[in-house]
């Protein structure tokens, strides 16, 4: 009877995939794309989780975990495996599956798609699960110990310099996410602006006035925030309030500069964690409401199934499909950071050994469909939509009538005014060129919530969705700009002590202040680059992101050898190969490609020549000559400190398989659980 | 139903990554009854120092 269950989970699964793949002609029901998904999800997890669960790791209910063992009553603490599922799943979702699925689908639904689900099962999810298991059978250790300690104390040192290289490369693009969305929008600024004093409030309240009445603080911050929400309508409909919050991209990219600074600087508990407190209700509140708003509508897909633009001539990034869809595609299919979460908060709160599976393999399981959601929310656009508010304004010719034009010559129709009654209707003044995913992710939301709930409410429904995207992206900023100011003191620690101390407040402002000013300059690059920014800036972060994955498996792989179980290595090492051939090539040709477009050699050549044509003033050339150096210097960065995690790991695997090293790990003994019998 | 009640609001609270007092307590009780334990503001500011100083606890 079960045996059957799963026969007609997969050939639907299947059969969805069919529909989808072989469907020609005007639109299909995303109510496909949601069947193929969940349907291979649901596989993935009953069998492939559970094989590496019994056969990799050998989980075992009757193990103690480190919350058991280690129970302190603060972080090792055993919480019921779904609170932990949902913490965890808090933790590692934020803008990155919401964004890159909107920007790949430049090429059409469906390479986005098959990536997000078939990535997530054989690589994302078997990356998260795998370090977590790895981490629980050590005391809940970082993946910087554990490179450290199973490899060696260079490829732990390689490991936190990606770490915080990657981070600084992270906070920048999605500063420009954030910056893209919000300029020449008083409305969305407005409520962006009124999250800092939300935040304050609840941080007084939680701490200073009724110390621990956390839900308490929580439901007042939500209800603010929804007036915030509704208040920034009159806000820009005001003649005398709408200046103040109007602003160009330069000048939020400044504010949100000084803002990453005073978050990083002032005691936590003052903006950092209500702010992250008031992001998780809402991101996981808004996430389930999508989830009902798809299912209830199952609105058409309008964008095809493939576009011309997988031959690399792509508006809103260039490059060809291979490798360009799978990096552009991190969070939501594989992404480094989540073995960061993996091996820290969530391994010291599990209760048995057996939870690691749905917190793991389907926390990230979860993820993916955000990710998959995020892909329906961009092809229920008319497709000439899309492309007129995601390509960068440059690129569509510099106003409404070009970018008709530009996007007719493409294919796809769109006209001026069916733009600006579009702006009109979610209450903006327009939505040209606003590259960056969030504008048209919130779009596409309007559209599924005004569908269920009528037309009326997508102004309100844009700005809500602008809004959660807002909010935890800075909530990313300001948690990543204090771990990136941690992680600085701790290396600099190592050339002077007293630069070391996080309470040293001289230590504090400098060490913020330079990663600041790293993120900070790559963002205002990002906003002053007449691509647009998100051409060179998101591969970036895609690249490094999946670096890190590389690492990540990497040390999965070696601790899998060394515990003796080297014929199931193919678990890890499969997708590290994949994720390899990926990033290097993508990085390579970031670097070197001769199209100028793509390559940023080749762009700094023809900025050069430019010049000496006089169509471009030398002061500016300079500046983005220097960029593009400075570009493929962080890319090749990356590649070298991945190459050399990997050999490093390779050689260990070699020394253990050839038994010139024994096959040991330094797995914490086992301790029969007391709460299992 | 005050359990209940008791078992939703530290699911919750727990949900958002802070820490329950309560059950901090209780371990107190059962573990060291010799030890003075933190006031409920003085255990949360130290949780949230601690937090916020160790690795990562947002992704992208």
């Amino acid at each position: 009877m079960r045996a059957l269950l799963w026969v007609i989970i997969g050939v639907v699964g299947a059969a969805a995939w069919g529909v989808l793949a072989l469907h020609r002609g005007e639109t299909v029901s995303a109510a496909w794309l949601l069947l193929a998904a969940i349907g291979t999800y649901l596989i993935g997890y009953r069998f492939y989780s559970r094989f590496i669960a019994d056969k990799v790791f050998a989980l075992d209910d009757r193990r103690a975990t480190p919350a058991e063992r280690l129970e302190n009553g603060r972080d090792f603490v055993p919480i019921p495996k779904w609170v932990l599922f949902g913490h965890h799943f808090a933790a590692i979702a934020g803008a990155g599956p919401l964004v890159g699925p909107v920007l790949a689908a430049q090429f059409g639904y469906l390479p986005g798609t098959l990536w997000i689900v078939f990535g997530v099962v054989l690589a994302g999810a078997v990356q998260d699960f795998t370090i977590l298991c790895a981490s629980i059978r050590r005391d809940g250790k970082s993946l910087g110990q554990m490179a450290k300690e199973e490899i060696g104390p260079l490829t732990g040192l390689a490991a936190m310099v990606a770490v915080l290289s990657i981070m600084i490369i992270l906070l920048a693009v999605l500063g420009l996410v954030v910056v893209n969305a919000l300029k020449g929008s008083p409305w969305g600024l407005f409520t962006i602006a009124c999250t800092i004093p939300i935040a304050v409030l609840m941080g007084f309240w939680m701490t200073i006035w009724r110390p621990g009445k956390t839900l308490e603080a929580s439901a007042i911050g939500v209800a603010l925030l929804l007036l915030a929400l509704v208040g920034g309508r009159y806000v820009s409909e005001n003649p005398s309030l709408a200046p103040l919050f109007t602003h160009s991209g330069l000048t939020l990219a400044y504010l949100l500069i000084g803002y990453g600074f005073l978050a990083s600087a002032l005691p936590v508990w003052m903006l950092l964690c209500p702010r992250d407190y008031l992001s998780t209700f809402m991101k996981v509140g808004t996430i389930a409401l999508l989830a009902l708003g798809i299912l209830v509508v199952l609105p058409p897909l309008k964008l095809p199934a493939l576009t011309r633009f997988v031959d690399g001539t792509g508006p809103i990034f260039s490059g060809k499909l291979f490798p360009f869809a799978f990096i552009t595609i991190a969070c939501g299919a594989i992404s480094g950071f989540h073995a960061l979460i993996s091996s820290g908060t969530t391994p010291k709160m599990l209760r048995r050994e057996g939870d690691a599976r749905l917190i793991g393999y389907g926390g990230m399981l979860m993820e993916s469909f955000v990710a998959v959601m995020a892909m329906c929310a961009a092809a229920v656009l008319d497709p000439g939509v899309y492309f007129a508010i995601n390509v960068p304004l440059g690129g569509l010719g510099g106003n409404a009538a070009s970018a008709a034009e530009t996007i007719r010559a493409w294919g796809f129709s769109v006209t001026p005014e069916q733009m600006s009654a579009l702006a009109a209707s979610v209450g903006e003044t327009t939505l040209l060129g606003r590259s960056g995913g969030a504008p048209s992710l919130a779009v596409g939301m309007a559209q599924i919530f005004s569908g269920a709930t009528g037309q009326h409410l997508a102004a309100l429904w844009y700005h809500f969705a602008i809004m959660f995207e807002a909010l935890f992206i800075l909530t990313t900023i300001d948690a990543g700009t204090r771990v990136g100011r941690f992680m600085l003191q701790e290396l600099a620690g190592h050339a002077w002590s007293p630069l070391g101390r996080t309470s040293w407040y001289p230590s504090t402002i400098l060490a913020s202040g330079l990663v600041v000013a790293a993120w900070g300059y790559f963002l205002v690059q990002g906003v002053t680059d007449p691509l647009g920014g998100i051409n060179s800036l998101w591969p970036l972060f895609g690249i490094s992101n999946q670096l890190l994955a590389g690492v990540a498996l990497s040390v999965a792989t070696t601790l899998i050898i060394k515990s003796g179980k080297a014929r199931y290595a193919w678990v890890t090492l499969a997708p590290l190969v994949w994720l390899l051939a990926v990033t290097l090539s993508a990085g390579y040709l970031k670097i070197f490609s001769p199209l100028p477009r793509l390559g940023f050699l080749a762009h700094a050549a023809e900025t050069a020549l430019q010049v000496q044509s006089g169509a471009l003033d030398p002061a500016t050339a300079a500046r983005l000559i220097f960029n593009d150096r400075l570009n493929a210097t962080v890319a090749a960065g990356f590649m070298i400190v991945v190459v050399l995690v990997v050999a490093s790991s390779l050689r260990e695997w070699v020394l253990v398989l050839r038994g010139r090293k024994p096959a040991l790990t330094r797995e914490t003994p086992f301790i029969q659980s007391a709460w299992v019998s | 139903m005050r359990t209940l009640w008791r078992q939703i609001r530290g699911a919750l609270v727990r949900l958002s990554g802070m820490p329950d007092y309560e059950r901090y307590l209780l371990h107190c009780r059962a573990h060291h009854p010799e030890l003075p334990v933190l006031s409920e503001s003085e255990f949360f500011r130290e949780y949230l120092e601690t937090r916020s100083s160790g690795g990562p606890t947002r992704c992208c």
